[in-house]
């Protein structure tokens, strides 16, 4: 009969290794044009999107509209933050990444200042250029920190911006992440005169803790973001940055320098420019409904309604 | 090792003792929340267990579910939950007691499980009531086991209790956030070695007490041979030479 000796296992063992090995390469290599980042062929690319829900949608969006242009398209999602992807686009393990302006250039250049977005774009060629990488045009859309109160408390008050919020300093308690205070109190402080306020960290991002605090007047003010739906849903009022003390996060594609071309930049650039903060809100609140749409289904609906797909 | 030196010396510094947000307050309310949850915890799973472990009735079913209770993950049920309730104390104690509570009633059933029927006949035999087994036969008899399954609820429930940071509840899991969020990874390891240092000092208490609750000779005949566990062995061996 069939006997199984301990050395034949063993051989069995190393070739079921291989082959998933292989596999793994098959499937997972990305570029199959070359590693080094210099692609031969410019029309394949692998976009990655950082895991989370509006960045796989955003991955989507661009992704679509290259693929319905003729270009041959893949996807990597949940690359991850910052600190892994930029290299991934490097190596050519990805081409391309939705990322925010603000972010990418204190990635890019930890010692950057700049705040606004026009300051951030000026900024951001010679940031990327040593690694090797392009931003295109950002988009209206930003994702970025923003002071928000409840409808009640901004008319009580009377707010529309940050600087509102000063002479009620010691009255209120402010929700955010713990490394909020840390990077903002100083400036609130210097920029806007707001100051002495409390601090309660809550470290939700800006999740369900932080707006029912916010609701229940626990806290006043809130630190969420920019694209949560809960916003508007709720219809809090984003206390305007009229200083632009918060760096600006509008979406930005960024992409391995060896793949820009006239064409593709065009291309996405046509994208950004629709793409507003107000749809990246009915983006975000489409996928978090209940039937759980994936990103591409949500990407496609978009581009669709604004003429970018038949 | 420099930042664990750095935080040892942290840790000594008598300034970062007191005050707001200082080492006292937050190891208080630690201990607060893990106090409270245990207590809770208690409560719910003496009853059951002695009732499971003296009547054997119901035993699958709470296995089942005690057991499935054990996989939930505690954060994503601490988010969860706030949801429904907002911040505040209860979602944690909510959490926290989900999370004692299989062990200590593991604890408890076993314990009274694991008595050879043959004592508990006898007993019975010579006219005890069940309450009289219960409280003079089966909890003496079961005390090493019930003990070691609160020592390792309490234990869950400080490693976890440092989930109330996340949560606006302070603790000793704030010195962690902070540290991570800030990257100032001194205040990492401060935590780390308070939260360690609090558990190994809370378990020793219970080892002690373990120690003295447990009568002597209580290993002898108290279990059954083909179901004794290797943590019962252990606690005979000890039991037998002290």
């Amino acid at each position: 009969m069939f006997t199984f000796s301990r050395g034949r296992a063993a051989a069995g063992v190393v070739a079921l290794g291989l082959v998933a090995s292989l596999a793994a390469c098959s499937s997972g290599d990305p570029l199959s044009s070359g590693e080094s980042g210099a692609p031969d062929d410019v029309t394949a690319l692998t976009i990655g999107s950082q895991g989370f829900a509006e960045s796989d949608i955003l991955a989507q969006i661009y992704g679509q509209v290259l693929a319905a242009n003729g270009y041959d398209i893949d996807y990597a999602e949940g690359i991850g933050s910052r600190e892994t992807f930029i290299p991934a686009l490097q190596d050519g393990s990805i081409d391309l990444i939705p990322d925010y302006a603000g972010n990418l250039l204190y990635g890019a250049d930890p010692d950057a200042t700049a705040t606004s977005l026009d300051d951030i774009v000026a900024a951001l060629p010679a940031a990327l250029e040593p690694l090797d990488l392009s931003a295109l045009d950002p988009a209206e859309a930003t994702d970025s920190d923003a002071l928000v109160v409840t409808p009640e408390f901004a008319a009580a008050n009377n707010l529309t911006t940050i600087g509102d919020l000063a002479p009620l300093s010691a009255s209120i308690t402010l929700g955010a992440n713990t490394e909020f205070e840390a990077r903002w109190r100083d400036g609130l402080a210097s920029t806007y005169g707001f100051e002495g306020f409390q601090f309660k960290a809550i470290d939700d991002y800006g999740g369900p803790g932080t707006l029912s605090d916010l609701l229940a007047n626990n806290i006043q003010v809130a630190d969420i973001y920019t694209t949560t739906p809960s916003i508007k849903q709720n219809n809090l009022v984003v206390l305007e940055d009229d200083k632009n003390l918060f760096a600006a996060q509008n979406v930005v594609p960024v992409l391995n320098t060896a793949f820009v071309t006239d064409e593709l930049t065009e291309l996405l650039n046509s994208v950004s420019a629709e793409l507003t903060t107000d749809d990246l809100l009915d983006l975000n609140e489409q996928s978090a409904g209940d039937d759980k749409p994936s990103a591409a289904q949500v990407a496609e609906g978009w581009l669709t309604e604004k003429g970018f797909l038949d | 090792m420099n930042f664990v030196l750095e935080a040892l010396q942290y840790i000594a510094d008598p300034a970062n003792f007191v005050g707001p947000n200082g080492i006292g307050e937050r190891l208080g309310l630690h201990l607060a929340y893990t106090g409270l949850s245990m207590a809770i915890a208690l409560l719910i799973a003496l009853p059951l267990g002695l009732y499971i472990g003296h009547t054997g009735r119901g035993r699958n079913a709470v296995i089942a579910i005690t057991s499935a209770a054990r996989a939930l993950p505690t954060f994503g049920l601490v988010l969860f939950v706030i949801l429904f309730t907002g911040l505040g104390l209860w979602p944690l104690v909510f959490v926290l007691v989900v999370l004692a509570v299989p062990p200590v009633l593991a604890g408890i059933y076993s314990g009274l499980e694991s008595i050879d029927r043959a004592t508990i006949d006898a007993a019975r035999a010579t006219g005890m009531s069940e309450w009289q087994i219960l409280t003079r036969v089966e909890i003496p008899l079961g005390l090493p086991l019930i003990i070691g399954g609160i020592r390792s609820g309490t234990l869950q429930v400080i490693a976890t209790a440092t989930i109330a940071g996340y949560i606006a509840l302070g603790g000793l899991g704030r010195f962690l956030i902070e540290g991570l969020a800030l990257r100032n990874y001194e205040l990492t390891i401060v935590g780390a070695i308070l939260v360690i240092a609090l558990a190994l000092a809370i378990d020793g208490l219970l080892a002690i007490t373990q120690k003295l609750v447990v009568p002597r000779g209580v290993s002898r005949g108290s279990a059954r041979p083909t179901r004794t566990t290797a943590r019962q062995q252990k606690l005979r061996v000890s039991t037998r030479e002290g």
